[in-house]
């Protein structure tokens, strides 16, 4: 919600500036940006209460010495004509109308009004409507504006629940569906209540007499059909946080005020129906309560005295809860009340120590799965559950957020056969990954159990004695006999015939419960270690990368080292990276054979060949200067 | 020429795999509050309105139970957790105070852009004992965030709204960049919840509070897009060693 500075601070004696009036807020838990001399607000849902000039002018009179009480029209009113039935008190227990007639349509605005529009940058629609919209700004009451003339007959609210076409006074045409709240003329809706006005009866530029409907709905009536026709009305926002069910004579009275400011009032007159009473909440003062749940030790009289700043009334020892404060109920509401007037930030810590436990075992198991996997080059993965129909077991998700995926998925296994192919199409060689999470399934009530999946495919590593060997069953096998040798498991192949992929390395899978894995593999000694730091990172390339390999022959072996300090160092912003395929030591041919690997990608643009023989003939170059070093072929 | 024989081949660089950031991020935050006292809980991400919503004083008419923001299943006779609250709750019908749980996990909520994603993790924590209150509740948050953030990070106390707690708080932290940023949400027990989980709330009270783990990795680690934790980019992942 957009405020206007200057709206707040001239009902501010203290005249405070924007800044200050800023920090207030914030203490008082009023989020908000500011925008030049306009306060952007953002109020938690309790605070419904606050979505007005004066409303956040209660607030602040905490801290300043703010007048709330703008001009009515004080003189006794007529009593207003009207056939009107409540046949859904519980919602609406309170309502009413005010009819007006002026003998001219204003051209321009004046005061108040006329700042409102301007201020905030506004556009005008029609006197009364604009006068009812500046009116909701300044109290938080919304009020409905119909154009009398349309307004003869029957009036009606009650809940209907049936289909019905009806036409907003936005000319949008909506089909009323469920259970809704609404005004019927005639048998005719004319009014989604709290939400819209209807077209038939809204007022327009020249409307001379109107009757403005003031009233309270229950909250709960009123929430969800904003979203539901996809109208974001001010009115339903209020009344969905609720409204002050005390406010509409004075609403009203200041309605006719606004009027009388820019035009002759020819007639008018009042009505108001009270269906239930408003329940006053009253709590009892208990300071020693208050100073318990906040940790401080405020005296009676000052905790007293921020609560009367906020409208709250004390009488005979207990606290009157004003109308406008439907979220106070407990002495913990009240506490929090004081804690925002003390500031948060100005109460101080007070040490606390909470009763030690014994070390749980909590997941011993399954984080000594996840480093014996992290020591073999597996990378730990999370994946959505949220999947296609996988299984006739499958939980289905009512209200998906993809149609194409309204399930739950029954195994891990399928989502790291996606992981696998993602990292495939990078041109990955060597792709190891493993998730461990719930899985659910329906079968005679919802199913749960805790998986280990680990997909492998490719080269078993990327050093010189790994990079040659493909990972296979063997291998897998003789890893996990590593930590359970008497446990087998059973590793499948995962078909590449159905997946979108040319590369022909095998797929395997496990997929395990994790209660199958026993107290044994608590005896593994990890290598791997929890990072002592949070790792910043480095943005990755989503273009393509060029491989380059380099063999070379070298006869003075102490060369070997000089030529891995050269590559293995050499720095250049298009290698992502660099690492020894090959070794071997030819004792016959008194020869060494070392590859090496340069992955060049760039982050900026697809690399060309040119760019990369650049580099590559600098590599070379550099090389073959130190002495004793060749490579074959060149 | 040197002698053959002296030659070593070169290091064998055997790859390590790495822990998913946000696991190890949550993993870091148990830890750290296993050292303050607290103990692990675990619950469902399959849960029940009843300890979804109710237990927690969450009003029917609440937006966040609509299915706009909450994921339902099987013909809305559960959903998919959307905090991990339900799972003290459930600690707290199970255990008689003094009680300080922690738990944490995946939690769904109907979103999804460059900073919400639908499947999320927190971790939360509460205290329930006698005497609680807000003053301790700072302390504590204050020794989250410093272990956290390091002791020299300012941060402030926000009055916020949770139906679960009252009073309830926002902590923001001072980035380098001198823009405030929202951490964790925390207040005390509303007594309405205690007294839903049996406990007298005139005898007892607590504390809570909750963090969203991918918010604290995306700052730790510098991440602006949320999604890149949930692409499974061994380039992304093998920079989190």
């Amino acid at each position: 919600m957009k405020i206007a500075y200057r709206h707040l601070v001239q009902h501010i004696e203290e005249c405070p500036s924007i800044e200050h009036i800023s920090n207030k807020l914030f203490q008082l838990g009023h989020e908000h940006e500011i925008d030049g001399d306009i306060f952007d607000m953002e109020f938690t849902p309790n605070r419904g209460d606050c979505l007005s000039i004066n409303g956040l002018l209660r607030d602040l009179a905490v801290f300043y010495t703010v007048d709330l009480n703008q001009e009515v029209f004080t003189e006794k009113l007529n009593e207003l004509q009207l056939d009107f039935e409540n046949l859904s008190k519980n919602t609406c227990p309170k309502i009413s109308f005010l009819k007006l007639e002026i003998d001219q349509v204003p051209e321009t605005y004046k005061n108040s009004l006329d700042n409102y529009f301007t201020d905030l940058g506004l556009n005008k629609n029609n006197f009364f409507t604009d006068v009812s919209n500046y009116l909701s700004y300044e109290t938080g009451q919304p009020t409905h504006c119909y154009d009398a003339s349309s307004m003869g007959g029957k009036l009606l609210f009650h809940e209907i629940e049936k289909n019905e076409e009806f036409e907003t006074l936005l000319d949008k045409k909506i089909i009323l569906k469920g259970k809704n709240s609404v005004f019927s003329l005639n048998d005719n809706i004319i009014n989604l209540a709290g939400i819209v006005g209807g077209k038939s009866t809204s007022c327009s530029a020249d409307t001379k007499t109107v009757i403005v409907e003031c009233a309270f709905f229950q909250p709960e009536a009123i929430i969800g059909k904003s979203i539901k026709y996809d109208i974001q009305s001010d009115a339903s926002h209020k009344f969905e946080r609720g409204v002050d069910p005390e406010c509409h004579e004075k609403v009203l009275r200041r309605f006719i005020k606004l009027v009388s400011e820019h035009a002759n009032i020819k007639e008018m007159s009042i009505i108001s129906y009270k269906f239930k009473d408003n329940p006053i909440h009253q709590l009892p003062v208990n300071v020693q309560k208050i100073n318990q749940i906040i940790g401080i030790n405020i005296s009676e009289k000052k905790y007293l005295k921020h609560l009367s700043k906020l409208g709250f009334v004390v009488k005979e020892d207990l606290i009157k809860v004003p109308s406008f404060r439907s979220d106070i109920k407990t002495q913990n509401d009240l506490a929090e009340e004081v804690a925002r007037a003390i500031g948060y930030d100005n109460i101080s810590k007070l040490d606390i120590s909470i009763p030690k436990n014994e070390k749980t075992n909590y997941k011993d198991i399954e984080n000594k799965l996840r480093f014996f996997l992290l020591d073999h080059g597996f990378y730990e993965v999370i994946n959505s559950p949220f999947v296609s129909l996988s299984s006739e077991e499958a939980i289905k998700v009512d209200n998906p957020l993809d149609s194409n995926r309204e399930y739950l998925r029954t195994n891990i296994t399928n989502s790291l056969v996606e992981n696998l192919l993602f990292n495939e199409r990078r041109q990955k060689d060597s792709i190891k990954l493993f998730e461990i999470s719930d899985i659910y399934s329906s079968h005679n009530g919802i199913n749960k159990k805790r998986m280990l999946s680990i997909i492998a495919s490719g080269r078993v590593g990327e050093n010189y004695k790994d990079f040659s060997k493909k990972i296979n069953k063997k291998y897998l096998i003789m890893l996990f006999q590593e930590i359970l040798p008497n446990e087998v498991f059973d590793f499948k192949i995962i078909s590449r015939e159905l997946l979108d992929t040319k590369i022909k390395n095998e797929i395997f899978t496990l997929e395990v419960d994790i209660s199958r894995f026993s107290n044994e593999i608590l005896s593994y000694k990890e290598v791997s270690q929890s990072p002592e730091n949070f790792a910043k990172y480095t943005p990755i390339s989503d273009l393509p990368s060029s491989i380059k390999d380099i063999s070379y022959s070298i006869k003075d072996y102490s060369k070997t080292q000089e030529l891995q300090d050269l590559l293995l160092n050499y720095q250049c912003d298009i290698i992502k990276n660099i690492y020894i395929f090959d070794y071997f030591k030819n004792e016959k041919q008194k020869e060494i054979k070392i590859g090496f690997r340069f992955i060049f990608q760039s982050n900026k643009a697809t690399l060309n060949s040119a760019e990369i023989e650049l580099v590559y003939n600098d590599i070379v170059s550099k090389s073959l200067n130190i002495s004793g070093i060749s490579i074959p072929g060149i | 020429m040197p002698d053959h024989k002296d030659i070593t081949p070169p290091e064998l660089i055997k790859e390590r795999g790495s822990l998913h950031p946000i696991n190890h991020m949550k993993d870091s935050i148990m830890e750290l509050l296993i050292s303050f006292g607290f103990e692990i809980v675990d619950g469902p991400e399959i849960e029940t309105e009843e300890f979804n919503f109710d237990m927690l004083n969450i009003k029917k008419s609440h937006p966040a139970r609509q299915m706009h923001d909450t994921f339902y299943v099987e013909n809305k006779s559960n959903l998919l957790r959307t905090h991990t609250s339900p799972v003290q709750i459930r600690g707290m019908l199970e255990k008689k105070p003094p009680l300080a749980f922690i738990s944490g996990g995946k939690v769904y909520r109907k979103d999804d852009d460059a900073t919400h994603l639908p499947m999320f993790h927190q971790v939360e924590g509460i205290y329930v004992d006698k005497n609680v209150n807000f003053a301790q509740l700072k302390d504590l948050i204050y020794k989250i965030i410093h272990s956290l953030f390091g002791d020299d990070v300012k941060l402030r106390f926000r009055p916020s709204y949770f139906p679960f707690t009252e009073p309830s708080a926002e902590v923001d932290i001072l980035s380098k960049e001198g823009k405030w940023l929202e951490i964790l949400g925390c207040g005390l027990v509303n007594p309405v919840v205690l007294e839903n989980c049996n406990i007298d709330s005139e005898k007892y009270s607590g504390l809570a509070f909750g963090l969203g783990i991918e918010r604290i990795a995306m700052l730790k680690h510098e991440v602006t897009d949320i999604r890149q934790f949930y692409k499974s980019n061994l380039d992304f992942l093998s920079q989190f060693k």
